[in-house]
């Protein structure tokens, strides 16, 4: 055994910043000194983006109707009526008057909105297969459990788009008509049914299964449609750029809404005279009627709207910035006087030291 | 070594590190020699062997079975304050989420009661849904939503505790202000979970010797056959008013010197004297040679190399013999012996060798009747060069003069008192002699008695008692014990830091009152109590009710007690409510002659008094342990009783003085770190999954989560769990010097202020109104529902949930550096870059096809997010909206009920500050400036923290005044 020698001061701690916790620090402190001059301009900026924001989002206009049909209140309560109880109603015409008094400026926007509807419910959430929607053929063959009940049909065949969300796709129709001269005839407005869905989803996310001998419907071969649709996926358009699974409408539907009451983009009205937005005169817009909401209390608004950079009208992001821009200043003040009369007392204590 | 046969028998593996019994039976031509074998024979693991070449052994306990192993395990688990309050806390979110669970459940099915509710025509059940047992379906939805909530219950905290306390305690090894230089050691921590107690104590037990003391024993005097003698300058001197004359006091150094002519001696320069008075010189002699041959003192053969040198090794002189010892008190004793003339040489084989005044005499050293703490004697027995056999007994005063029946018993016993009442360590000599009868007896008796395997201890009391009588007294030594560094600071700032202070110790009530009274424990103005020398139950209430009236009826500030084990016992066994009303007003207590045992049962009783204060004790020795495991928080002082008490603590340093940086600065840090790591945690748990609950009344109680499955994981894994776990081992949030300079502050935190419920609601109400702005404001923003984009494209679900958790990502962090008040560089690299990982996290997460996941919800939705003008403005408003009113809370706060540690913080930011404005002005004016604001500040610390500054400050202005003559 041997006897090991240590050196003097073997166990000496090293002497480093960060051993020593002597790390070269900032130190901040929160004190009335450094919060006040903050605060009143954190205040005066708040307000100031406020009304910005709030501006901004006057200008922006919109117009809504609601054509449930509920009270007999429009024509569309004989369509709605007639839908009470049977799903899917047939087909019913129902149209929407109005007029503008002076130039709705566009962009001008056409949204649905649909209340009481339970996008966001969990079981109908994941009622998907994302799989199947980009195009995986053994996906098309056999749709994810989580589609059931709309996994199979009836007679055994998988369901392609399966699933609760793609069956319940969304299928009033609407066409815009403008009567330009007063008592003339109503001519229709271009209605730019693209670049309504996300890019991505409609690019990436959402594919078609590949075309079996060019054919879109020969890939579908073998698959049944949703159950409450009438007609397959691969015929929900002629455009071959907007049909089966990346049909725009379809696209949109797809991206379930976080809350009951929600709109979806239907059309941009961009094109012709109109790019302008909606010049002054008597419009009609005629809405094909099939969708029921009744049954569950729910409502159908169609909505025209322009759009700034942030978005639809939205009067709340700028009266909470006005809001929390004078508390600001308001607590500001009452922190300077608070400050103004310890800091007194403060040097009172001092003295008395 | 090859032809040796033995057979060794030994007792079961016990932890008891200095407890060993066993025997060996060594077969040598079939004849069986049984030889004794105690725990001096046995060497623990990791002993070191020194001065010796090689030696022969045989393993007896092996892996788990060695006592060291034993000692580990055995060791009982400590839970801190913060621990037990952590639970608490858990249990009420245990209860928030199951009350929210079953709120759901029960709203779900009034709300599916409807059909059009339950089953609309748009999303049909199967089969299956609908038949299933509506009990079971009950019960599957109370768990679905148990598991949808759970993540409220922090269940990473108990990892980031772990990681915090683990790696936290590093901080105190590496600590230079707590390294010893002289013994080069630092501190260790033995228990990193209990680093938070460390800022929470309120009673503090500590050990005198070694631990206020150095142990480091000087000889100061002795009293020989009932004269008092007085080391001075390595003279000894008579000292006192004598009946004899002056002249007469040097009379034993002359007598003693008269054969000397070496001048090897100090005591030489009295070589003339008359040879006279030989009688007087015996017992003299006697009385040194007893206290030179009765120790278990080694000599150091390797005194030429001279640096292996343990840490209580010291030269007498140069070329001179250097002696080892276990006990200090032995090892000083030897050497003033040493000095006086009688020199011990060294002990080979079963012989010592004396030296007396240069004249070698061999005492053949026949038995040693070792030290134990109930006898508190020691004696050898020798056989005289004349061939007599004589035991020399050494022990505490209480354990000796019973026993004697000749000597000055009466002069020696007044002496040892007035020793004591110096503070001196006092212990008295005495001899017997046996006639060869009597001896022959003793040797046959202690042979037995040290080899039986059975009951060995109670045997060999017995035959210590047997042979320890009748002794015959010879004097009293009395040995200073030397106070540590700095005591008297350290305990006058503990007592500051509203931490009471209890001295327990085995010495005299004389000695241990001159030390506490030495080392600042008891002043000069205390009222001093005492309860000692109680015989009866009776005497000892009478005497308590007496106190308890005294502390009431006399107006002093402060009180001191003191007691002794007996009293104590007593005052324990009967009436403890009444003791321990009187203790917990005293602010220094004092119990002196106590057993160890004694000592972790004062502990106890304080432990579970109703305020269940938290205790610390301190101490060096073996007889330590058992006060050092039974207290909250056991520190160990590395000295030189050995390291057992080091090695049972949970903390041990190496000096007394450095408590008062390891409680005020390491022990206030980590209470403030791990308090606000705690409920933080609590906070963003609380955040994270109120909007889920929310979200829940308007999805039909669905269960549809809000976030994403891999944001729900990484939320507490990545995305939060660093900023905090930084700030849990770096904050500083007030300078360190300030912090040990100004113990009052401890009191600031007392009482596990950060985690009491106040302030645990306070961060639980703050966690849901969080929640309910990141909520509220993302469904608000919402409104309609109408576009955020500037294309007129509509957001989805799991947008609304992405927007909700970036907000509440960036809100939990900056929360977070809101609390930091020390930013190192680490602190802005994980605060911000947890912000910067959470959206290229994101980015990456959302901007690719998985092609494992099932679901692509989370495609593109971040960027979507991102590109949306009034998401933006959104997060920031709601950002700022939460912080906003913390913010205010924490400004009123401190400006209308600042705590001291407030204030401090204040102070030392202004001295900051103009040592930057400082750093702005051009070279030339800054450095007028510099010298004059340096002395300034002196001035203003001074005024701080001392009432009176004036004369100093006029001081100042003096100096101020020459520097710039010189200028």
């Amino acid at each position: 055994m041997t006897w090991s020698v240590s050196a003097r001061g073997a166990h000496q701690p090293d002497n480093t910043a960060f051993t020593q916790q002597r790390l070269p620090a900032w130190q901040p402190l929160l004190s009335a000194g450094i919060t006040l001059p903050l605060f009143f301009c954190a205040g005066l900026a708040f307000i100031g983006l406020g009304l910005g924001l709030f501006y901004s989002s006057n200008g922006i206009k919109e117009l809504e109707y609601d054509y449930t049909g509920d009270l007999g209140t429009s024509n569309c309560s004989v369509c709605a009526t007639e839908g009470q109880g049977r799903a899917p109603p047939p087909n019913c015409s129902c149209a929407w008057y109005f007029s503008l008094a002076e130039l709705f400026p566009g962009p001008v926007y056409l949204y649905y909105e649909l209340s009481n509807f339970y996008q966001n419910n969990r079981r109908y959430g994941v009622s998907r297969d994302d799989a199947q929607l980009s195009g995986l053929v053994s996906a098309l063959r056999h749709p994810a459990n989580e589609c059931a009940p709309y996994q199979f049909s009836a007679s055994g065949l998988p369901i392609a788009p399966c699933g609760a969300i793609a069956n319940s796709l969304f299928n009033d129709s609407f066409s815009l008509w403008h009567q330009r001269p007063q008592g003339g005839p109503y001519v229709e407005v271009p209605l730019d049914r693209t670049a309504i869905a996300w890019w991505t989803d409609y690019h990436v996310k959402f594919r078609n299964p590949p075309l079996v001998n060019g054919s879109l419907a020969l890939a579908f071969l073998g698959t049944a449609p949703p159950p409450n649709w009438h007609r397959p996926v691969y015929e929900l358009s002629t455009d071959p750029n907007n049909t089966g699974f990346i049909n725009q409408d379809f696209v949109v539907w797809m991206r379930t809404a976080a809350l009951p009451t929600f709109r979806k983009l239907y059309a941009r009205i961009r094109q012709g005279n109109y790019s302008a937005g909606l010049p002054r005169g008597t419009y009609r817009v005629n809405i094909t009627y099939n969708y029921p909401v009744r049954s569950f209390g729910g409502h159908k608004l169609i909505i025209f709207s322009n759009i700034s950079w942030m978005g639809g009208k939205n009067p709340f992001l700028g009266i909470a910035y006005l809001v929390v821009g004078s508390l600001c200043i308001l607590l500001g003040f009452v922190m300077l006087v608070v400050y103004i009369r310890y800091q007194d007392q403060d040097d009172d204590d001092n003295d008395d030291q | 070594m090859d032809s040796l046969v033995a057979v060794i028998e030994c007792q079961q593996p016990e932890a008891d590190l200095y407890r060993f019994m066993g025997r060996m039976i060594i077969t040598q031509q079939m004849e069986e020699i049984v030889r004794p074998l105690g725990p001096e024979s046995l060497l623990l693991r990791g002993a070191r062997l020194k001065n010796t070449k090689e030696i022969f052994g045989v393993a007896i306990y092996t892996g788990m079975e060695t006592k060291m192993a034993l000692n580990y395990k055995s060791k009982s688990q400590k839970r801190s304050a913060v621990e037990k309050s952590m639970n608490t806390f858990l249990i009420i979110y245990l209860i928030i989420l199951i009350s929210e669970a079953i709120i759901s459940t029960i709203l779900k099915y009034t709300w599916q009661a409807e059909e059009k509710w339950d089953e609309p025509w748009y999303n049909q059940k199967t089969e299956h849904q609908r038949n299933s047992s509506k009990i079971l379906r009950f019960i599957s939805d109370f768990l679905a939503f148990l598991v949808l909530y759970n993540f409220i219950i922090p269940i990473s905290l108990y990892v980031t505790v772990e990681m915090q306390k683990f790696l936290g305690s590093f901080f105190i090894g590496w600590d230079l202000d707590l390294y010893h230089e002289e013994s080069d050691q630092k501190a260790q921590v033995n228990t990193s979970d209990l680093n938070e107690e460390l800022g929470q104590l309120e009673y503090l037990f500590t050990d005198k010797s070694g631990t206020l003391t150095e142990n480091e024993m000087q000889f100061w005097e002795c009293s020989v056959n009932g004269m008092k003698y007085q080391e001075i300058n390595g003279r000894l001197v008579l000292e006192g008013p004598t009946p004899d004359s002056a002249e007469e006091s040097l009379t034993y150094l002359r007598s003693l010197s008269h054969l000397n002519n070496s001048a090897h001696l100090t005591a030489s320069s009295y070589r003339t004297s008359p040879e006279s008075e030989t009688e007087l010189i015996t017992e003299h002699d006697l009385f040194f040679k007893a206290v030179s041959l009765c120790h278990t003192v080694q000599i150091s053969d390797a005194q030429t190399d001279g640096i292996g040198d343990g840490p209580w090794q010291s030269s007498l002189a140069p070329a001179q013999l250097e002696y080892y010892a276990s006990s200090p008190d032995e090892k000083a004793l030897v050497e003033a012996a040493a000095r006086v003339g009688i020199v011990f040489i060294g002990n080979s084989e079963e012989t010592m060798e004396v030296k007396v005044l240069g004249k070698l005499e061999r005492y053949k050293l026949l038995h040693i009747l070792e030290f134990d703490s109930d006898r508190r004697r020691m004696s050898v027995i020798v056989q005289a060069p004349s061939g007599e056999k004589i035991l020399f007994a050494k022990g505490a005063e209480s354990s000796i003069l019973p026993k004697c029946i000749g000597g000055e018993i009466g002069k020696t016993r007044i002496h040892v008192d007035e020793f004591a009442l110096k503070g001196l360590r006092t212990l008295c000599v005495a001899y017997r002699q046996f006639t060869s009868e009597e001896y022959e007896e003793i040797d046959r008796r202690l042979f037995e008695a040290r080899t039986a395997l059975q009951h060995r201890e109670e045997k060999l009391a017995d035959v210590f008692q047997f042979i320890e009588k009748d002794l015959v007294l010879l004097g009293a030594t009395a040995v200073e014990d030397r106070l540590q560094d700095k005591v008297r600071e350290t305990i006058e700032a503990l007592r500051m830091a509203g931490i009471k202070v209890w001295v327990l110790t085995g010495d005299k009530h004389e000695t241990a009152v001159s030390v506490s009274l030495s080392c600042g424990h008891f002043h000069r103005t205390m009222n001093i109590l005492e309860l000692i020398n109680q015989k009866s139950d009776n005497e000892c209430a009478e005497q308590l009710r007496q106190l308890s009236r005294r502390m009431t009826e006399d107006h002093v500030i402060q009180h001191g007690l003191v007691v002794d084990g007996t009293s104590l016992s007593l005052a324990l066994r009967e009436h403890e409510k009444l003791f321990m009303d009187i203790c917990r007003n005293c602010s220094a207590v004092l119990c002196c002659r106590m057993a160890p045992l004694q000592k972790a049962k004062v502990i106890r009783l304080i432990k579970i008094s109703p305020e269940k204060p938290i205790t610390l004790a301190v101490g060096d020795g073996a007889n330590d342990v058992s006060m050092i495991q039974e207290a909250h928080v056991g520190v160990g002082i590395m000295g030189k009783e050995g390291r057992q008490a080091a090695r049972n603590s949970d903390y041990a340093i190496a000096r007394f003085k450095f408590l008062s940086k390891l409680l005020f600065v390491h022990g206030h840090f980590y209470y403030i770190r791990i308090a606000t790591l705690v409920q933080y945690f609590f906070y963003k748990n609380v955040c994270f999954i109120t909007p889920q609950f929310l979200y829940q009344f308007y999805c039909l109680f669905s269960q549809q989560t809000l976030y994403d499955s891999v944001y729900l994981t990484l939320y507490n894994i990545c995305f939060t769990s660093l900023p905090v776990l930084t700030y849990s081992l770096l904050e500083q949030h007030i300078d360190p010097y300030i912090l040990q300079s100004k113990p009052t502050l401890y009191r600031d935190i007392s009482k596990n202020h950060l985690l009491s419920i106040k302030t645990f609601l306070y961060w639980t109400v703050l966690g849901f109104s969080h929640a309910f702005i990141f909520f509220f404001g993302s469904y608000f923003l919402m409104g309609k529902d109408i576009s955020l984009l500037g294309n007129g494209q509509m957001f989805g679900n799991w947008t609304f949930g992405t927007l909700v958790f970036t907000v509440m990502v960036i809100t939990v962090t900056v929360k977070m550096a809101l609390e930091t008040h020390f930013w190192t560089w680490i602190n802005h690299l994980v605060t911000w870059g947890s912000i910067i990982f959470y959206f290229i996290f994101s980015l990456f997460y959302g901007g690719i096809l998985w092609p494992f996941l099932g679901s692509q919800n989370m495609y593109f939705i971040f960027i979507q997010l991102l590109s949306s003008g009034s998401t933006w403005f959104a997060i920031i408003l709601m950002v700022v909206t939460c912080l906003f009113l913390d913010v205010v809370k924490k400004v009123f706060d401190r400006h209308l009920h600042p705590t001291s540690t407030e204030k401090a913080q204040m102070y030392s930011n202004t001295v900051a500050l103009s040592d930057e404005f400082i750093a702005l002005q051009p070279l030339s004016r800054a450095r007028n400036q510099l010298s004059k604001l340096s002395l300034l500040n002196q001035i203003q610390v001074s005024s701080a923290w001392t009432p009176c500054a004036a004369s100093q400050e006029r001081r100042c202005a003096h100096l101020l005044e020459e520097c710039w003559n010189e200028f």
